[in-house]
């Protein structure tokens, strides 16, 4: 199998069907749902293909568009757009069309008393194709553009239920702040391109390495700052307890399993570790005392923000009544712990410590990204059959709605790092790492568990309380709502049981390649020169 | 050695925790003021919290020594850190602006200096 062949399918599918979703609604709302769902699926599909393949060849995928090479004739610099795709990215592919698949088959029960249906799966098919683009790109210019695809159909899904004033006033909200950020991100990419001459990150990479000027500081800056915001981190988290809440529980699982791992965290690991290559500025650069960005130091400042967001997002979950805001600040409680792995994995390069807080935090990217899209996917439930978010009117749930509530119990459980479920193997490599790397950091993440744990029991807590009147009809849903959850539940179970082949077999080397020990990224685009 | 685990530690750990739970509770008993098991006397436990009184966001939940007692003393023992939180997250645009910029000029220093 060819991985150059294959990949541009993973754009192509979900952009033709999103265009095509308005023709095909025509034919009536069998046929559309029929479409959202074959094009989720095919995209799983092609993002299957990838990933096993970057996985079994440990090769990294380079796609130049438009020519077989991104090196202009004549010129020795890459001029063309690239998708360059390691396995970092392969797995972010497939964690985004696994769980895009599961929020559009939810959607069919979910959604089917709404209007403007053709709208929302063109726009849930545009988010996916936003998130996938940013996964595979290799290219600066083009992350941007992908990084607007992606939030553009974010702010008007958060806003699509626009009979009510919340979810208008957190779309609003989201795009305003969202824009600002996005354009610190743009201004740090027109900073690189003006001082360098070139928009692909392999070669940016090179030119850095070769001499790092303030202004790629200034630039490195802009993009931490712009993707701690995309990623909800505290102080600039707020947006998000706003605006996952007010979407359509389908949206809000992609929102807060997807969106932010893949806008933020992942954007943030790939500028990082792709472009500021902390093989090249703390080991060599350092060794042969050249002038070299200090990586370590951005290591502890975005430790710094990590242990913020770990504490603060935890232990505002604990104090919420509206059950998906509670989940809301879980999430960016959970980004914490990745941004902790992160963090260390800059901070500690080059040693075991950081090689697996790095594993720790991909690991934990995906884990969390099951786990948030399932118990988001409940309190949908909760909300379709019993018409409130409020946890203190949801009590005895678990006597009527008694699958969901076991959803929600295994989600609840894997989210606060109860062996032997998916979340534990994460966190615990999380724990493991910050505890050796600093003691002090490994207790700050325990506090961060202790509130993740109060914030969950307590909802468990009221499930399985006395039965509230309000609960007194409530039901299971029907199953195009419930085969999702129990995909998820299935998913979260048979990660738990095989935590360490997960890890040994496929986060470790993601974390590998990601470090780049050996320039592979830089050497799988400039392996492509003299080619055209 | 990293990233492995023993199911065995969890299972002393969890004993070792009942235990010192158990430990904790008698200690409360014979210490408490007003502690009874049973009856109006019934004050404590873990918390200190009055079981006539009602907890605001617990109005739902009955009986005492349960997880709400727990829960009313992480919530009251926190509460100035709570109140701090809270008065912080106001739902205004401009402060989330405002945090941004901060965030911003804060990453912008740190890079800057030490970076």
């Amino acid at each position: 199998m060819n991985g150059e062949a294959i990949l541009p399918y993973l754009i192509i599918i979900p952009l033709f069907g999103a265009f095509a979703m308005p023709i095909v609604s025509l034919a009536g709302k069998k046929a559309r749902e029929a479409w959202a769902v074959i094009i989720s699926a095919l995209t799983l599909v092609v993002a299957s293909a990838v990933f096993y393949h970057v996985w079994k060849t440990k090769e990294i995928i380079v796609y130049t568009l438009g020519a077989k090479t991104p090196f202009g004739q004549g010129v020795g610099f890459p001029i063309r757009i690239v998708w360059e795709v390691d396995l970092f990215g392969a797995i972010m592919v497939l964690t985004v069309a696994f769980v895009s698949l599961m929020a559009v088959l939810y959607s069919l029960g979910y959604m089917k008393h709404d209007t403007g249906l053709e709208k929302y799966y063109t726009l849930i098919l545009i988010l996916e194709l936003g998130m996938l683009g940013i996964a595979i790109t290799g290219d600066l210019f083009n992350f941007y553009v992908f990084l607007e695809i992606m939030s553009i159909a974010s702010y008007a899904l958060v806003a699509f239920r626009n009979d009510t004033w919340e979810g208008i006033e957190a779309g609003v909200k989201y795009m305003f702040v969202g824009s600002i950020a996005g354009s610190f991100i743009l201004l740090g990419i027109a900073l690189l391109y003006g001082q360098y001459g070139t928009l692909t990150m392999g070669y940016i990479a090179v030119k850095i390495a070769e001499n790092p000027t303030v202004t790629a500081k200034v630039a490195l800056a802009l993009f931490i700052a712009g993707l701690l915001f995309k990623s909800g981190a505290s102080p600039v988290h707020m947006w998000l307890a706003d605006a996952h809440p007010a979407a359509p529980s389908s949206i809000s699982a992609m929102l807060s399993g997807l969106v932010i791992k893949v806008g933020g965290i992942y954007a943030m690991a790939r500028i990082l570790f792709s472009i500021y290559s902390p093989m090249a500025h703390s080991i060599v650069l350092k060794a042969y005392l050249q002038p070299y960005i200090n990586m370590s130091a951005i290591g502890w400042l975005i430790i710094i923000f990590a242990s913020l967001t770990l504490i603060i997002g935890n232990a505002m979950a604990v104090i919420q009544t509206d059950m998906k805001r509670l989940l809301a600040y879980s999430s960016v409680g959970q980004i914490g712990y990745i941004l902790l792995g992160l963090g260390i994995g800059l901070a500690a390069y080059g040693t075991q410590t950081g090689e697996v807080a790095l594993a720790g935090a991909i690991y934990h990217t995906v884990n969390h990204a099951i786990m948030k899209a399932l118990l988001f996917l409940v309190a949908g439930v909760v909300i379709h059959e019993v018409g409130t978010r409020n946890l203190n009117e949801l009590s005895g749930l678990a006597k009527t709605m008694p699958k969901t509530t076991f959803a929600f119990l295994i989600g609840a459980a894997a989210i606060v790092g109860l062996p032997p479920l998916n979340g534990f193997a994460s966190k615990w490599l999380i724990y493991e790492s910050s505890a050796v790397f600093n003691p002090v950091l490994g207790a700050i993440a325990i506090i961060g568990t202790a509130f993740c744990t109060a914030a969950y029991v307590r909802v468990l807590y009221t499930f399985f309380g006395r039965p509230s009147e309000r609960v007194a009809n409530a039901r299971d849903p029907e199953t195009s709502m419930m085969l999702p959850m129990l995909l998820l539940v299935l998913a979260i179970v048979i990660m738990g049981l095989l935590p360490w082949q997960i890890s040994d077999k496929v986060m470790i080397p993601t974390a590998r390649m990601l470090e780049q020990f050996k320039f592979e990224y830089i050497n799988a685009l400039m392996s492509l020169a003299g080619g055209a | 050695m990293f990233g492995y685990w023993d199911a065995l530690y969890f299972v002393f750990i969890f004993i070792i925790g009942l235990i010192l739970a158990w430990l904790l509770n008698e200690w409360a008993k014979k210490s408490g003021m007003g502690t009874r098991e049973t009856g109006d006397g019934t004050k404590i436990f873990i918390s200190g919290e009055d079981p006539d009184k009602v907890v605001p966001g617990f109005e739902h939940l009955e009986g005492h020594f349960t997880g709400k007692n727990v829960m009313w003393g992480l919530t009251y023992a926190l509460k100035r850190f709570f109140r701090v939180l809270r008065d912080d997250h106001t739902g205004l645009l401009t402060d989330y602006v405002s945090y941004l910029l901060i965030t911003t000029g804060f990453v912008l220093g740190v890079i800057l200096i030490w970076g």
